[in-house]
């Protein structure tokens, strides 16, 4: 169901949430983003109340608050628009989760990609500058907090939070070991939280309205809107905000979509359903709501779409492991031979569902542990390919080597 | 007189400062002052951060918007991510393959113009979609990208 809080006309003042917040104990800002169980917006849906706590808590003199404006998912724009509209309220977000965790430094990671955001962020922070909404002794008291803007360069992969926690300090953008989380050992081994554009856009709305409000924002059990980017076959593509929970279908009728032959979810590690399957929720029991929402209509070949995928997998690879490294080439390959015919029935692909579940379970981060998503659900779901071929299988030259 | 890859590490160290937490900052600005890394730029940054050459380069190969190789004064970025190829990029493409006289990852022979397909841009409401330097263009088709390219001097 289309609920706008984010992107209402009707909006608060801003440095409203941010004058709210520094009346309350800092540790009450982290459990009231808790209570509303805030669920992070850039994918992942970890509880931000439970990263904000943990932050507070973690022991350092020095702390960071990072935004992850990394936004490079396939058909991902939410974060873009977010900031060419809000970038004041972004500001505003980060600066109440630098009071509520004790850091008084913002740093904004933004992809290489949005070069012309920055004059956009910038002017936001001059205007938040003279307001006495960012700088020192915020509203005359001890609190102080600045952002900075930070480029990425061109890799999909530093939106990965400990990758861009290696980016920022100048390295290769390969993701780190975890444990130690960013919340006790992040940027530059400070406490450190990483969020999304638009989690922190929520926080000025729940500090204003209440956890319980945000909480009834939601459909069933779920918290609060969502943004979706929709694009692809549709006749009106953009952002909408929803209630979370709602279902695919409800969005699609705001974009306005007919002959759909499959629908991808997340962005290209998310997951891909067919067309009849459009009660399906955009909730993260279900089908975990990144922001991206291709739609294909009946006239593609879905083969082509996992090829394109695949290829962006195969670049955007760190290659730190073997597991995502070599097995989306494999999955790579394997799409061809398919594209080529070269496979006569679903036992020839046996071996290659065996990997995507090797890559599952064994690559370093969630970039390896989701790449063969689509493989699995475009091949298992929109392949008609035979079980099992009357072909002698020991003389097919597909099973050679087996 | 044009500045050297060594004066220009050396100017923005003032600003980044001269820590290992420095390397990629210095290959930005190296990149947006020479549209690419060159070699002496590595060694430079290498020398300033204490950073070994090996580890200078290891972060300069690793991200597409940084090139080893010397580029166009302008970059044509094209997404080639599904949205915008469902939207018609690879007819946007050949277009400007056609346009440009050269494939994509190439630059003109007078060094006017490098060619490059990129990852989803983020512009996929208005696909297709490409950037030009820092610019932002969508809703292409053939004929708008390029007489957009031939803009570009
Ligand atoms: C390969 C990969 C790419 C990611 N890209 C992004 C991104 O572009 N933006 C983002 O906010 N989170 C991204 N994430 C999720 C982050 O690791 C992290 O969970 C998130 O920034 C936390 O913020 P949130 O809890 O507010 O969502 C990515 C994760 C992976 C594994
Ligand atoms: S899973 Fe892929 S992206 Fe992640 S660390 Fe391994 S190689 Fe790098
Ligand atoms: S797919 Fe081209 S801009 Fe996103």
């Amino acid at each position: 169901m289309k609920r706008e809080v984010l992107l209402s006309p009707d909006q608060p003042e801003l440095g409203s949430a941010l004058r709210r917040a520094m009346e309350m104990e800092p540790a009450d800002i982290a459990f009231e983003v808790r209570e509303a169980k805030l669920l992070g917006r850039g994918g992942a849906g970890f509880p931000a109340g439970v990263k904000w706590v943990l932050a507070g808590g973690a022991s350092g003199a020095k702390k960071y608050v990072i935004c992850n404006a990394d936004e490079g998912e396939p058909g991902t724009f939410k974060d873009r628009v977010l900031i060419e509209r809000y970038a004041d309220r972004l500001l505003e977000g980060m600066a109440i989760a630098g009071y509520a965790i004790g850091s008084d430094e913002g740093i904004i990671y933004l992809r290489a990609e949005y070069p012309y955001l920055v004059p956009v962020i910038e002017e936001a922070r001059s205007r938040m500058l003279s307001g006495g909404l960012l700088g020192k002794n915020l509203f005359g008291g001890r609190f102080s907090f600045d952002v900075e803007v930070r480029m990425g360069s061109g890799a999909y992969v530093c939106g990965e939070e400990t990758a861009l926690l290696e980016s920022l300090e100048g390295r290769r953008g390969e993701p780190r070991n975890k444990p130690p989380y960013p919340v006790n050992s992040g940027y530059r081994g400070c406490p450190t939280i990483i969020n999304n554009v638009e989690t922190f856009i929520t926080v000025p709305h729940i500090i204003l309205n209440g956890a319980e409000w945000f909480r009834g924002l939601g459909e069933d059990g779920d918290a609060g809107t969502k943004l979706f980017s929709i694009s692809g076959d549709v006749e009106r593509p953009g952002v909408y905000e929803l209630a979370m929970g709602s279902t695919i279908g409800e969005l699609l009728d705001l974009a306005g979509a007919v002959d759909i032959q499959a629908v991808q979810v997340g962005g290209a590690s998310g997951r891909t359903i067919r067309g009849d399957q459009l009660d399906r929720k955009l909730s993260f029991r279900d089908l975990p709501p990144g922001g991206s929402v291709i739609v294909f209509n009946g006239s593609r070949n879905m083969l082509e779409v996992l090829r394109n995928f695949s290829d962006f997998f195969v670049h955007e690879s760190c290659g730190q492991c073997t597991p995502c490294r070599e097995g989306n080439r494999q999955l790579r390959l394997a799409v061809g031979k398919i594209l080529e015919g070269e496979f006569c029935c679903r036992r020839c692909l046996d071996s290659f569902f065996e990997l995507a579940s090797v890559m599952k379970d064994t690559s370093k981060c969630g970039f390896g542990q989701t790449s063969a998503n689509c493989f699995v659900d475009i091949v298992g779901g929109f392949l008609d390919l035979p079980e099992d071929c009357s072909r002698v299988h020991e003389q097919n030259p597909c099973h050679e080597g087996r | 007189m044009a500045k050297t890859p060594e004066q220009v590490v050396a100017e923005a160290a003032d600003r980044t400062g001269r820590s290992p937490d420095s390397v990629l900052r210095l290959l930005q600005e190296v990149n947006r002052e020479f549209g690419y890394v060159p070699h002496e730029a590595i060694r430079a940054v290498s020398r300033i951060t204490g950073k070994s050459a090996a580890h200078v380069r290891g972060v300069a190969t690793f991200y597409s918007f940084l090139s080893s190789k010397p580029r166009g004064r302008h970059i044509v970025r094209l997404c080639s991510t599904v949205s915008c190829e469902m939207k018609g990029s690879s007819e946007v493409l050949k277009a400007l393959e056609k346009e440009l006289g050269i494939c994509a990852g190439n630059t003109t022979p007078d060094g006017r113009v490098t060619l490059e397909t990129t990852s989803c841009l983020g512009l996929c409401d208005k696909s297709p979609a490409m950037l030009v330097n820092d610019v932002p263009y969508s809703g292409l088709t053939p004929e708008t990208a390029c007489e957009i390219v031939r803009g570009l001097r």
